[in-house]
């Protein structure tokens, strides 16, 4: 099996190869973090490839898309009678694995029971099929892939720790393709040859210099799988002003596709804090002076929000914000969050 | 005078980089430094260096305490290390289990973690 090539020139598509050819021999175990449609699985290919496993299997499954007691089958196999229904025996993937890599994509979605199962196959080099009580050895190489923030899950109680630290003993992380906009055209033309081989259409039209910056500037939300997307549908329709033109209309912020036109500039003009049809205010308008009151009014929803949740606790609204009880005291004062009035805070300073 | 030592200081903590490079600096020691496992591999496979010891910090981005100790164990079995962390009891076992010579915590006494250098150096003689 051959995966596509790892394609960037960015610092960090640069430090994730040089990661990959120093320790693609060590067999330790990798945890890849990045946003959906980076590309986690195409790093995973790549290790397994430059690697001494590269002739066996390189197996893939998905924690979020299966049930807890299915991903547990599917990964530890079982006995014949094990469970109802289970009217022969199956092997799992670390067994189907052995000498080859199991590439474990959104850990962040297993559940606690099975993280410790996991954790002990780790451990030990050793597990058991369900319905089993002898212990088969496997020696598999373990890369996991995580779109969540693991450190965040492990202070909310739903990561373990332990398991966590084992499997993060080297961490790729990629960085979303808008913060490496450089990537975007290599990949882009890449791309674009990959698909005219794939698609056998005559009819591909190469786009220009001028289509090719557009592609750049935009901001790829979705990320390399979006840009692949895009990609392939410019090249079956043949015509990538339409496609762009699309691009173009999309909201850049969820939420904002649907108001009217009355209110459609409402943020805008409470953030500047004038009338966006007075031409003389609109004169006076910099985007550094309504930096700090976009700020503001952000922080101001979120501490309020958090604030919120926990019943105006203070102490838990600064561990889920991550700033210090000074701070949020501080905030909540300069930016008027009002408590209700169960709430107000005695005096503490 | 003995030949100099070569010592390898990771940490991604430049306050305790420094410091360890400062007080090793004092002795006969060439000290090497930094600041995450992935770095220290560079310098390990780029200068052809021989070290005498390494001592690291574990919870570190690109290349963790644990995975470094496991590669140097791997391909320099005869190097001793000394992991040095705070970060509770899991990476303390797993440095451990990574073969570390020597699991120290943070915070730690100087003159006690160059005590204990002195000893692995003497042990590898």
């Amino acid at each position: 099996m051959l995966g596509p090539p790892i394609i960037g020139v960015s610092q960090n598509i640069t430090k994730a190869k040089d990661i990959i050819n120093r320790i693609a021999d060590t067999g330790l175990s990798i945890l890849i973090s990045g946003e959906s449609g980076v590309g986690k699985e195409v790093i995973a290919q790549n290790l397994f490839q430059k690697s001494f496993r590269n002739k066996n299997s390189f197996l893939k499954i998905n924690c979020a898309a299966l049930p807890e007691g299915l991903l547990e089958s599917e990964l530890f196999g079982y006995e014949q009678g094990a469970f109802t229904g289970a009217q022969r025996k199956k092997k799992g993937k670390f067994e189907l694995a052995h000498k080859g890599v199991l590439f474990l994509d959104e850990i962040g979605d297993m559940s606690f029971n099975l993280q410790a199962k996991l954790l002990h196959v780790l451990q030990s080099g050793e597990f058991a099929p369900l319905g089993s009580e002898k212990d088969i050895k496997s020696d598999v190489w373990i890369i996991a892939a995580s779109n969540q923030n693991l450190e965040k899950n492990i202070k909310k109680g739903t990561f373990r720790e332990d398991l966590y630290y084992r499997l993060n003993t080297i961490n790729i992380h990629i960085a979303p393709l808008r913060e490496r906009p450089e990537d975007i055209i290599p990949i882009a033309e890449y791309y674009i040859k990959q698909y005219a081989i794939q698609f056998k259409s005559g009819k591909i039209i190469k786009p220009g210099k001028k289509i090719m910056e557009q592609l750049a500037e935009y901001n790829w939300q979705g990320n390399v799988r979006e840009l692949q997307n895009v990609l392939k549908r410019a090249l079956v329709m043949g015509d990538w002003e339409d496609v762009l033109k699309s691009l173009g209309e999309k909201p850049s912020e969820p939420g904002n596709s649907g108001k009217g036109e009355s209110d459609k500039y409402s943020l805008l003009s409470e953030l500047m804090g004038f009338d966006m049809n007075d031409q003389v205010e609109l004169d006076a308008f910099s985007l550094k002076k309504i930096r700090q009151t976009a700020i503001d009014r952000v922080e101001k929803e979120v501490i309020a929000c958090i604030l919120d949740k926990t019943g105006w606790n203070r102490t838990k609204a600064t561990k889920i914000l991550e700033i210090s009880y000074k701070t949020l005291l501080s905030k909540i004062s300069s930016l008027d969050i009002e408590p209700p009035p169960s709430k107000k805070l005695r005096s503490k300073n | 005078m003995n030949k100099p030592l070569n010592l390898l200081i990771i940490d991604d903590n430049e306050e305790i980089l420094v410091a360890l490079k400062d007080f090793f600096s004092m002795d006969n020691f060439n000290v090497y430094s930094a600041i995450d496992g992935l770095e220290a591999l560079k310098i390990i496979e780029s200068e052809n260096i021989a070290f005498d010891l390494i001592i690291t910090d574990i919870v570190m981005p690109n290349i963790s305490g644990v995975g470094i100790i496991s590669i140097v164990k791997q391909r320099w079995p005869d190097v001793p290390v000394i992991a040095i962390t705070g970060w509770g009891e899991h990476p303390e076992a797993l440095a451990a289990e990574a073969d570390a010579d020597l699991v120290i915590e943070k915070p730690f006494d100087l003159a006690e973690l160059k005590k204990k250098v002195n000893e692995l150096l003497l042990k590898k003689t």
